[in-house]
């Protein structure tokens, strides 16, 4: 080979490289952003990168687009590891005709999703653009089309993650939004599907981008995006986080991370920790903190429905998805957001083989016309139907309240746990003693001639018999009632003893979830 | 403390529930009697749904700057009791106020450092999710 055709290959390159140009790479620096190369090149274990259609370049000849340079057609494409593992990769390219998608650009997204769900590893989605190429038309929305089917045949398949670094806007959003988790960047990203600019005119509402679809927003107000990050590279870590606590694809079992931390570790302040007033919240964090694995918690969805906490942490190494009432915040109730939270939660982990442990405190539904009409029929039953069809290794362990329904839909008995613990403050009933006495001995307090003392005595005659867990552990609802400081011990005793349980559904082609 | 009276009415048992919002310190405010009419609740087979709440007439609350920070409700409940007063300062996770709401006492904790603009929500009146209870600056 002559010298000179080696010196195109790398000039090429080198071209290529640069994307959009230098003084567009200074722009996007001066966002606080990284360009799609440095994010890829933070991302992955150092040299692993591979990039894919390396030199792909649009075939538009409308308008001024022939003149129009394209490297990579706007977005790279590849493979590299991450903590050794597998992992493919897109990022968009913002320094080249705005990321936006064109027909080549979807093409190599398309291929990289292609090849992951072949190897059977996690694609992870850096979205950056301004959406459809206009210049090329109906052809960039068939791009979208051919994104979103297949996002949606991979999933529960390989794990998918979008990442938000830039906008994300119109039909764009579909495909992170369809996507396992969505990470988005605070300050430098923003979701929607109409921008501020339309909504003024159509609808007169003033509202800033970062107000209507920033990071923020989309994390504690709409629910759509489940982690955020100060900026580039932490949002990354984030993602590289999350990605050790899953499987590689459905069919692989969660990773195992060695730990020093005892599994017969004693939590002494466990016997304390339930205030004595039943009306006395505490903090569910510091339950999970004393069980996991070095105390290290991995909270989804944090800022979104803080009345249910999801949360990855490992107990004996093995990755546990943990759904938690949170006492602190709105007393744990369950309502509509907590439930889809929940549900989706549930769904997530089931799909790829993370054995479920659910920690009950929780007074009930949240009553309300707000509520009723907002649907928390339809929303709740997410959650009962999440737990139902899971076939994972379900573990529930009941700290105080499990009252009438909200206790069935945290995953009782009969909703598939195959172990239920409880503590000695756990209450198992159908309602709260005060309550239930009021008209179970309604008769008996109306007749009585100190109705107040009755029903105060009749309150303690119900607390004795129901509001404890030995008339469910009686019925065999509850395996065992427990100390309390021997929480973590009994837990990893039991996901070790279900490592085997295998459990079926009647084949079909999918279920009706009460969308 | 919520008190739970059983009237009878024509012979149809009524579920109602009384609470006492007291008075502090010689505040000449709301120590309002329970409301001489408590709308009726359920009749008493199916008390299960909740008992009439007595809300007191509201103290005369202030309304937050422009551009403060506004605290809502997280969830429909009673304001059981207010722990700061206007102009004081607070840090990050200070409890603000006390809201009942479940049965539970639930604390609404500052979720920034600041000072207090304004109380909006009175001690003993009811709130729905969403209603602004007190503003930061």
């Amino acid at each position: 080979m002559s010298n000179s055709k080696l010196d195109i290959l790398l000039e090429q390159k080198a071209q290529i490289a640069l994307g959009g140009g230098s003084k567009a790479i200074e722009t996007q620096h001066s966002k606080g952003k990284l360009t799609a190369r440095e994010r890829l090149e933070y991302f992955f274990d150092e040299g692993s990168f591979v990039e894919l259609d390396v030199f792909v370049s649009h075939r538009s000849n409308n308008f001024d687009m022939p003149e129009k340079h394209a490297p990579g057609d706007g977005v790279v494409t590849g493979y590299g590891t991450v903590d050794g593992r597998l992992v493919y990769a897109f990022a968009q390219d913002f320094t080249v005709l705005g990321g936006s998608l064109g027909e080549y650009h979807a093409e190599k997204i398309v291929k990289a999703q292609n090849m992951a769900l072949k190897m059977g590893v996690p694609i992870v989605g850096l979205n950056d653009s301004g959406g459809a190429r206009i210049q090329e038309g109906v052809a960039s929305l068939s791009g979208f089309g051919k994104i979103f089917k297949n996002n949606t045949i991979s999933s529960g398949v390989i794990p998918q993650i979008a990442v938000i670094m830039g906008p994300c806007a119109g039909g764009a959003v579909y495909s992170p939004a369809i996507m396992d988790y969505v990470f988005m960047v605070d300050k430098t990203s923003q979701m929607f599907i109409t921008g501020p600019q339309v909504i003024k005119t159509v609808t007169g509402e003033d509202i800033s981008a970062e107000e209507l679809g920033g990071a923020m927003t989309h994390n504690s107000k709409s629910g759509v995006a489940h982690f955020i990050g100060a900026d580039d590279k932490d949002t990354l870590d984030q993602v590289k986080e999350v990605l050790s606590y899953l499987p590689s694809n459905n069919l692989e079992t969660v990773p195992l991370v060695p730990t020093a931390d005892d599994s017969n570790r004693l939590i002494p302040e466990f016997n304390e920790i339930i205030p004595e007033n039943p009306n006395k919240a505490y903090d569910m964090y510091k339950i999970l903190e004393g069980l996991a694995d070095d105390g290290k918690i991995l909270d989804v969805s944090k800022h979104y429905a803080k009345n249910i906490i999801t949360a990855y942490i490992r107990l004996g190494g093995v990755t546990v998805g943990v759904i938690a009432n949170q006492p602190m915040y709105a007393a744990g109730c369950l309502d509509i957001d907590a439930s889809d939270k929940a549900a989706r939660f549930v769904r997530r982990c089931d799909a790829f083989n993370i054995p479920l442990l659910v920690v009950e405190d929780v007074p009930g539904f949240l009553p309300g016309v707000t509520q009723e009409t907002g649907g928390i029929i339809r929303h709740g039953a997410k959650l009962l139907y999440a737990f139902c069809e899971a076939t994972v290794p379900k573990v529930t362990l009941i700290l105080r309240k499990a009252y009438g329904g909200a206790y069935i839909a945290m995953c009782n008995k009969e909703l598939g746990a195959d172990i239920v613990l409880a503590w000695p403050s756990a209450q198992i009933a159908v309602m709260g003693a005060e309550g239930a006495a009021n008209i179970v001995f309604r008769k008996d307090i109306k007749a009585s001639d100190d109705p107040i003392a009755t029903r105060q005595e009749k309150i303690a005659e119900y607390e004795e018999k129901f509001n404890n867990p030995y008339r469910a552990a009686e019925l065999g609802y509850v395996e065992d009632i427990i100390e309390p400081s021997t929480s973590r011990q009994r837990l990893i005793s039991a996901f070790d003893m279900l490592e085997s349980k295998r459990e079926s559904l009647p084949e079909k082609k999918h279920g009706n979830i009460p969308l | 403390m919520a008190k739970t009276y059983n009237i009878t009415v024509n012979g149809t048992t009524y579920a109602v529930e009384v609470e006492e919002t007291g008075s502090t310190q010689g505040a000449p405010v709301s120590a309002a009697p329970a409301p001489a009419s408590p709308s009726p609740a359920a009749p008493a087979p199916a008390a299960a749904a909740p008992a009439a709440e007595a809300a007191p007439a509201p103290v005369a609350t202030s309304a937050p700057s422009a551009d403060a920070y506004k605290i809502e409700s997280p969830m429909p409940g009673t304001i059981l009791d207010i722990k700061v007063t206007p102009g004081q300062a607070v840090a990050e996770g200070d409890v603000l106020l006390i809201l009942e709401a479940m049965k539970m006492e639930n604390e609404i904790v500052a979720p920034q450092a600041g000072t207090v603009d304004a109380i909006v929500a009175a001690k003993g009146s009811s709130v729905n999710a969403g209603d602004i209870l007190i503003s930061l600056k």
